[in-house]
């Protein structure tokens, strides 16, 4: 039965069925929206990341590449030889930026969540396959800290050391603070180079050289001056050298003499050849005389030669 | 039944005191379970029941639907600014928006609308809309006349305050995801993938199982606390030690133990 009341609005019933309608279909819609975001209707393939240490990985996260999430961690597990596997799902779609030659790193910031990350060097290479295991290089970044923090410390304290009182920084500071000083003084850069004292004498010393270069200029090529005497010299030994050709060409003139003597000498002593042959010529007839002589000798037979001296 | 104003002061009562309570929570139960079985058997789905459904949800409903969305909409962008400058100037903002999707949709919107259908409807519910109380009506009679017009009317309310506490809070999540969307991305649909993916990592499973649970959870509490505790006034009439509305107390209790467990349950 129905227990209408006066005061009852109108088209009750209609208006609640909208309503349950409406909240039903929300309900579902956001079901199906919730599902369709943790990419329960996506088709995946698995992908295996070993790693020592599983601290910062959550079932859920994202692994990102260049930036854009392109997988899901599903499950997080210890594997029999006490690594950890992280399962992850990476959508079919995006399974083209997984190469076989892909590096994936895991990430822990001071701040913020961990980031599992993939890279891809080189495009071309063999697709990744489903299932495939992979490690995974981790960076941390907390543990970096402890080192990090005692390397500072040292630096600071080394600092603290170098910058003190009366330490070699603060003497090199002062020292520069010197220099800057002189150099912005009367001597300017002498006297940040050399001091005060040392910068005036050196001044001293450009003045006296400044003297000392006019002076010279004026024994080198002022009147009488060493170039005018160097060139009288030189006129001089022009005559000398003309007397000294002379002198040569005598002495060629000689020189031609002595070897017409020589050629003379020469001749000579082809005659005094000829003439020791002649000398050798006679000998050897005087030879054969004797010899003739003492065979025909009456004193043959005494075998009494005579002998030549 | 003077004992009943001064038990809780009087240690040699203490033990009844307790055994009261004790008492009182168990017909809570008992009445709730009493409700969910009826709701589900199909046998309570005539037209007279439809009919009455309907105008409980009309009420507890759709005449407080557009004003709270309109409410939890304004209150929600004031929250999300907040949080989305706040998260700026730390340079966070990739955080801001599953805080804010965790925040609102997860936390306080399903609270609020638990709160406001328990005021709108449920407190509502009293003892002299049935008629009888105080009638000077004999026992007897009150209780057979209770009785009828409760099977009449306290499946189809408990059923009305359960859906009000899901369609507000559905409602207005549904507007605060939108919202949140419109203040990070602005008009812009390339934030779509990257909004939805924060959203589809808030939501895991867990997540979503506890949101639903403690959403319906909400709903019952809201259904069901306040008519308890009425209709045990009617059974076992007493006076009332204070002139808050029977029950109230021990819904806003069940409501932040239930709202405690599940953050304990989520991030614990």
């Amino acid at each position: 039965m129905t227990d209408t009341t006066p005061d009852e609005p109108a088209h009750v019933e209609t208006k609640a069925m909208i309503l349950l309608g409406l909240v039903s279909a929300l309900i579902i819609a956001f079901v199906l929206y919730v599902m369709y975001a943790r990419g329960v209707f996506e088709p995946t393939q698995r992908l295996v990341l070993t790693t020592e240490n599983s601290e910062g990985v959550i079932p859920g996260m994202d692994m990102t590449f260049a930036g854009f999430p392109i997988g899901r961690v599903r499950r997080v597990e210890l594997a029999k030889d006490g690594k950890v596997q992280v399962l992850v799902d990476v959508s079919k779609s995006d399974a083209k930026w997984l190469r076989a030659s892909s590096v994936f790193t895991l990430e822990r910031s001071v701040v913020g969540e961990t980031r599992l990350r993939a890279f891809t060097g080189i495009l071309d290479d063999a697709p990744l396959k489903d299932g495939e295991v992979r490690p995974i290089l981790r960076g941390d970044v907390t543990a970096e800290i402890p080192g990090l923090v005692a390397t500072a410390r040292s630096l600071l304290n080394n600092l603290e050391s170098m910058t003190a009182e009366g330490s070699s920084v603060a003497g090199s500071l002062e020292n520069l603070q010197t220099l800057t000083g002189r150099l912005s003084g009367r001597y300017g850069l002498l006297s940040g180079a050399l001091g005060d004292e040392e910068a005036k004498k050196f001044v001293g010393t450009l003045q006296r050289l400044d003297g000392l270069l006019a002076k010279t200029d004026q024994r080198l090529y002022g009147k009488k001056g060493v170039v005018d005497d160097a060139q009288a010299a030189v006129v001089e030994l022009q005559g000398v050298l003309q007397d000294a050709r002379a002198t040569l060409k005598r002495v060629d003139a000689v020189l031609v003499e002595a070897q017409a003597v020589g050629a003379n000498a020469r001749v000579a002593t082809e005659d005094l050849g000829a003439l020791r042959g002649e000398v050798d010529a006679s000998l050897r007839k005087v030879n054969r005389l004797v010899d003739q002589v003492n065979r025909k000798w009456p004193f043959a037979g005494k075998n009494e030669e005579i002998k030549l001296p | 039944m003077r004992s009943s104003l001064h038990i809780a002061t009087r240690p040699s009562l203490w033990g009844l005191a307790f055994l009261r309570y004790l008492r009182s929570w168990w017909y809570m139960f008992h009445l709730g379970a009493i409700a969910v079985v009826t709701a589900l058997s199909p046998a309570t789905y005539n037209r007279g029941t439809r009919h009455v459904t309907a105008r409980y949800i009309h009420a507890s409903s759709w005449q407080v639907l557009p004003w709270f969305t309109v409410l939890s909409a304004l209150i929600s962008l004031v929250i999300i600014r907040i949080v989305l400058v706040t998260a700026m100037s730390y340079g966070l903002s990739r955080y801001a928006l599953e805080m804010v999707v965790r925040v609102l949709v997860l936390e306080l919107i399903p609270l609020s609308a638990a709160l406001f259908a328990a005021l709108r409807s449920s407190m509502a519910f009293d003892a002299s809309s049935l008629g009888l109380a105080r009638a000077g009506l004999p026992t007897a009679e009150v209780n057979a006349e209770a009785l009828r017009r409760l099977r009449r009317d306290l499946v189809p309310q408990l059923f009305a305050n359960a859906f009000s506490v899901l369609s507000l809070a559905m409602v207005s999540s549904t507007i605060v995801l939108v919202l949140a969307y419109l203040n990070v991305y602005g008009l812009s649909p390339w934030g779509l993938p990257d909004y939805t993916r924060t959203v589809g990592r808030v939501f895991d499973p867990v997540v979503t199982i506890g949101f639903v649970l403690k959403t319906v959870l909400f709903g019952l509490a809201v259904a069901v606390i306040p008519t308890a505790a009425i209709l045990e006034l009617q059974r076992y009439p007493r006076r009332l030690a204070s002139s808050v509305q029977p029950g109230a107390l021990r819904l806003l209790f069940v409501l932040l133990l239930i709202e405690g467990a599940s953050l304990a349950l989520k991030y614990i």
